[in-house]
């Protein structure tokens, strides 16, 4: 080979590295844009930011629509990642160690929620509650939809974690004279928990940032940060919003990076 | 010291059975392996022994009392598995005390039994470790050690050494087996080694296709086996077909008695009556064929029929034979070479030598069957 | 040594098998009564008359979707959401390839933190990400100010309200659907396989186009599918950043639904969008099969 094409690839590398680059800039941008509004010291929503000041987190803190808002999203995404968990480690132990040939169909059930568009699920459970009576009066819809969107999120992170480690590890238990109790409290769960904690963070952070659920199904009166923010950059344009947005994202950074510590991203799953 | 007892052992799945019919009784404190093939339903037998199988029919019988329908925590058995299964989340030490946490023993009559245990597989120092922190062989000792810390009746062990480098596996082998000695515990071992099995074992189990084909101390698998199957399985055979020679059939269980084959007749060993004309199978190892000192030569016994039979020179207590044959392909190994040699009527035989002893490829030699070159396995089950 | 074989007795079954499936029960009586019925539903929903003063009326018609599918500004919609979804997924697919294959075979001390910037946008949440664009691209934000400011332009650039702004926006917010998947893809390419191409005289783009590009297409077609379905049901981005030009079918949904109190409406909009959507995803899932199958 000639030198010719080695040159060649050197600027493909470079064209490469550049492109790549761009991408990671135009996925954070938007966020970055965001918290730096939130420091600005002026008035209006300009770049670049007049001087930083924390005026807007203050004015934040001081506004009880955005704090009550977010009281809401914080009930409800605990009650979400609560019975999500529950239900879906449960469900992922009876997939991967006793479901035998139902495995395939049973894990596409549990993804259901997932592969389904979230507006759509959310018209429909509207359109049930209406006609079972149940209505929006209450929570009681907008925690169930929050909870069908995160259950497959619990359920493939504890999945993979049974997955990935052997089950003879629970056989030897076995053979020392453990029954299957003992087995699962001393054994299994230490060794899924991981999984069991990342998927549960996971549908905190997944439900607390859920739009369309919660457009569709809160009753009056009621309302979660999300549909706060997007009422108030209806009317208003200020920083408070941008304050608001850092908040949730300091939220998520904070979850991602801790998740990224103990466990390790790359064990996440998707689906 | 206990006895343990299959009795009409059968397994399926899906139909398809794994195990056949079983039976095998153990003595005290006896070292039997199962040795096999993948899938000849080695490792299902063991998992019926332990508990995570229970089989179609057949009973597992320990000391005399049958557990056949026990879950695995109730049967007091120690498991070494193949990939170790040590628990992640627990040192060491912990690893050790779990058994005995199960059987309630408490906490200083555990520290004495771990730390006795760990200092006879000699990883005392090892007690705050974790097992990812330890090396394959260690972890392995500390499986081991984690099995019989409980002082169970009974020792299974699942392929244990598959996952070693093979200098490893030849330590813990000796390893193994001198701590199984020590210890005096009735032990049932996987595997799908030869050798590990015949340096390991009091008996071997021979396992093909779900069937126990032969079961008896190493030297007689090796020496004597009883089928075609087990000869084939168990190192290198040449295998002739032949019958038993007319003129000399001997009603006597022992002894040699000579055999018509397709290369000339040969004298072999047998154990059991045969009669004139039965067609059988003769068994030669390869490191039990010699050369006659070289190519060319004229064979020194007393006359020679027509085209090299030697019938007429051989009388009842003739057991040598001398057999021409060209010397096709001469591969060394090493320790020894290894020849492909064709003889007469086309057979084509094995033969190892020592380096000394060997002939180069094209040329013709003598070969040389002794009195205990060849072994009869009768084709008639 | 008897052969006695023991009448099987009844044995306890191994894996707790019954009792077990109180295991799985709470997650299908969930999913079973709150996703499944209710998308039965909307279906009987679709069906319905529609009524002033209530959400529907009483009885049932077809008329709903006669109505719809011959309104040609609902189809000008339907056609805008599908192109919508298309060129959103073209353009992920693009930008998000090569930044899928960088993170797959990377070994670089970086790889976490280059995971989490992928990652964590996805879960800073729909409404904020959309805000974030609407502070860039709106008439005075970032982008516009700077171009002014900076005197290379006259006027600023209509960046919002119309069918950029929108794809932009999208596009940010559904990127990692697209890179996620093919990460795994891409890693379970053997990288010796590249290796092997190069020794045989293929050069990096050859190894890439005729080696890498065909093992990656079940990742593409993974990434491309969720895409092109979360596009179509996106609804918070068009609504912020689409204005009252641009809009999408589930923005009419929601109006219908939440606005106009009209759920036959929306619902039989709802269910068209799905169907089409559908039907696009099985036409290509149907094409890039038969393009597959000499990787298969």
């Amino acid at each position: 080979m000639s030198g010719a094409p080695r040159r060649r690839s050197g600027v493909g590398r470079l064209l490469a590295t550049l492109w790549i680059l761009a991408v990671y800039v135009f996925l954070m941008l938007p966020i970055v844009m965001i918290v730096l509004m939130s420091l600005n010291a002026g008035e209006i929503l300009a770049f670049p930011p007049q001087g930083l000041s924390l005026r807007w987190f203050v004015a934040l803190f001081n506004n009880e629509a955005f704090m009550r808002a977010i009281g809401t999203s914080v009930l409800v995404a605990g009650i979400a990642m609560l019975v999500s968990t529950v239900v879906g480690t449960a469900a992922a132990l009876y997939v991967v160690r006793h479901a035998g040939r139902l495995r395939e169909g049973l894990r596409l059930v549990l993804l259901l929620p997932l592969m389904l568009p979230e507006i759509l699920t959310a018209i429909a459970l509207l359109f049930f509650l209406y006609a079972t009576g149940i209505g929006t009066r209450t929570m009681f819809g907008l925690v169930v939809g929050h909870i069908l969107v995160t259950l497959p999120y619990v359920f493939t992170n504890v999945a993979s974690s049974l997955f990935n480690y052997d089950a003879s590890i629970e056989q030897a238990a076995r053979s020392l004279g453990a029954t299957p109790a003992v087995t699962f409290r001393r054994v299994t769960l230490p060794l899924i928990k991981p999984g069991i904690i990342t998927g549960a963070l996971f549908a905190f952070v997944i439900s607390f940032d859920l739009f369309n659920m919660s457009l569709l199904l809160k009753g009056i009166g009621m309302t979660t940060l999300p549909l706060q923010l997007f009422d108030y950059l209806r009317w208003d344009f200020d920083p408070t919003a941008a304050a608001v947005s850092t908040v949730s994202i300091l939220l998520t950074f904070g979850v991602v990076f801790w998740i990224d510590r103990v466990v390790g991203l790359r064990s996440l799953r998707f689906g | 010291m206990t006895r343990l007892v299959l009795e009409g052992l059968r397994k399926t799945f899906n139909g398809v059975a794994a195990v056949h019919h079983l039976d095998l009784a153990t003595s005290e404190g006896e070292f039997i392996s199962l040795l096999g093939p993948s899938g000849c339903g080695k490792t299902t037998t063991l998992r019926c022994v332990a508990g995570f199988e229970y089989p179609d029919t057949g009973r597992v019988l320990l000391d005399g009392e049958e557990v056949t329908g026990q879950p695995p925590e109730r049967r007091d058995i120690g498991m070494v598995f193949q990939n170790y299964a040590l628990f992640p989340h627990l040192t060491v030490q912990r690893n050790l005390a779990f058994g005995l946490e199960m059987r309630r023993i408490d906490k200083v009559a555990i520290r004495r039994r771990v730390d006795a245990v760990l200092g006879m597989v000699q990883l005392s120092s090892m007690l705050d470790r974790y097992p990812r922190q330890l090396s394959g062989g260690q972890q392995q000792r500390v499986a081991l050690a984690r099995a019989l810390v409980i002082e169970p009746r009974l020792l299974l062990l699942d392929e244990p050494l598959a996952n070693l480098d093979a200098v490893l596996r030849d330590e813990m082998r000796v390893f193994i087996r001198e701590l199984q000695k020590r210890v005096g515990i009735t032990t049932l071992y996987v595997t799908h080694d030869q050798a590990e099995a015949m340096v390991m074992s009091d008996r071997i189990a021979v396992l093909l296709d779900g069937k126990l084909a032969q079961l008896g101390p190493p030297e007689d698998i090796y020496l004597r086996p009883r089928s075609v199957e087990v000869a084939r399985f168990i190192g290198r055979s040449n295998l002739i077909e032949g019958t038993v020679d007319s003129a000399h059939a001997s009603g006597i269980a022992g002894g040699t008695i000579p055999v018509r084959t397709a290369m000339g007749v040969v004298s072999a060993r047998h154990d059991r009556p045969l009669l004139p004309g039965e067609p059988v199978h003769v068994a030669i190892r390869p490191e039990a064929i010699g050369f006659a000192g070289g190519h060319r030569e004229q064979p020194q016994a007393a006359g020679s029929g027509a085209a090299g039979e030697r019938v007429a020179g051989m009388d009842a207590q003739a057991t040598t034979s001398l057999h021409e044959c060209t010397v096709n392909r001469a591969y060394f190994l090493g320790a020894a070479v290894e020849h492909v040699v064709q003889c007469r009527g086309d057979i084509s035989l094995v033969v190892q030598t020592a380096h000394a002893q060997r002939v180069a490829e094209g040329g013709r030699a003598a070969i040389v069957l002794g009195p205990d070159s060849a072994w009869v396995i009768p084709r008639a089950p | 040594m008897t052969h006695a074989v023991a009448t099987a007795t009844r044995l306890p079954r191994l894996p707790i098998g019954q009792r077990a499936f109180w295991l799985i029960a709470p997650a299908l009586v969930l999913i079973g009564v709150f996703l499944v019925l209710p998308y039965l539903n909307i279906v009987v929903m679709s069906l319905r008359e529609p009524a002033v003063g209530a959400p529907y009326g009483a009885g049932l018609t077809i008329g709903n979707y006669t109505r719809i599918l011959g309104d040609g500004y609902f189809l000008g919609v339907l056609a805008d959401t599908l192109l919508l979804g298309f060129t959103t997924t073209v353009i992920c697919l693009l930008l998000g390839y090569p930044v899928a294959y960088h993170l797959a075979r990377t070994t670089s001390r970086y790889q976490s933190l280059l995971y989490v910037l992928v990652l964590s946008p996805l879960l800073v949440g729909v409404v904020v990400r959309s805000f974030g664009w609407l502070i860039l691209l709106s008439g005075n934000g970032v982008v516009n100010r700077a171009l002014l400011d900076l005197g290379l332009l006259e006027t600023g650039l209509q960046l919002i309200n119309n069918r950029l702004g929108v794809t932009i926006a999208l596009v940010h917010v559904f990127l990692p659907f697209m890179i996620l998947p093919l990460i795994g893809v891409i890693q379970s390419i053997d990288p010796v396989l590249e290796t092997a191409g190069q020794s045989l005289g293929a050069s990096r783009l050859m190894v890439f186009w005729r080696l890498v590009l065909p093992l990656s297409w079940p990742g593409i077609q993974a990434g491309s599918i969720l895409v092109f379905v979360l596009t179509l049901s996106a609804y918070v981005t068009p609504v912020m950043l689409g204005g009252a030009q641009m809009k999408t079918m589930s923005v009419l949904v929601v109006q219908n639904l939440i606005d106009n109190f009209q759920w036959p409406t929306g619902a039989a909009l709802a269910l068209i969008l799905s169907a089409c959507g559908l039907v696009a995803v099985a036409v290509y899932a149907r094409l890039t099969s038969l393009l597959m199958k000499g990787v298969q």
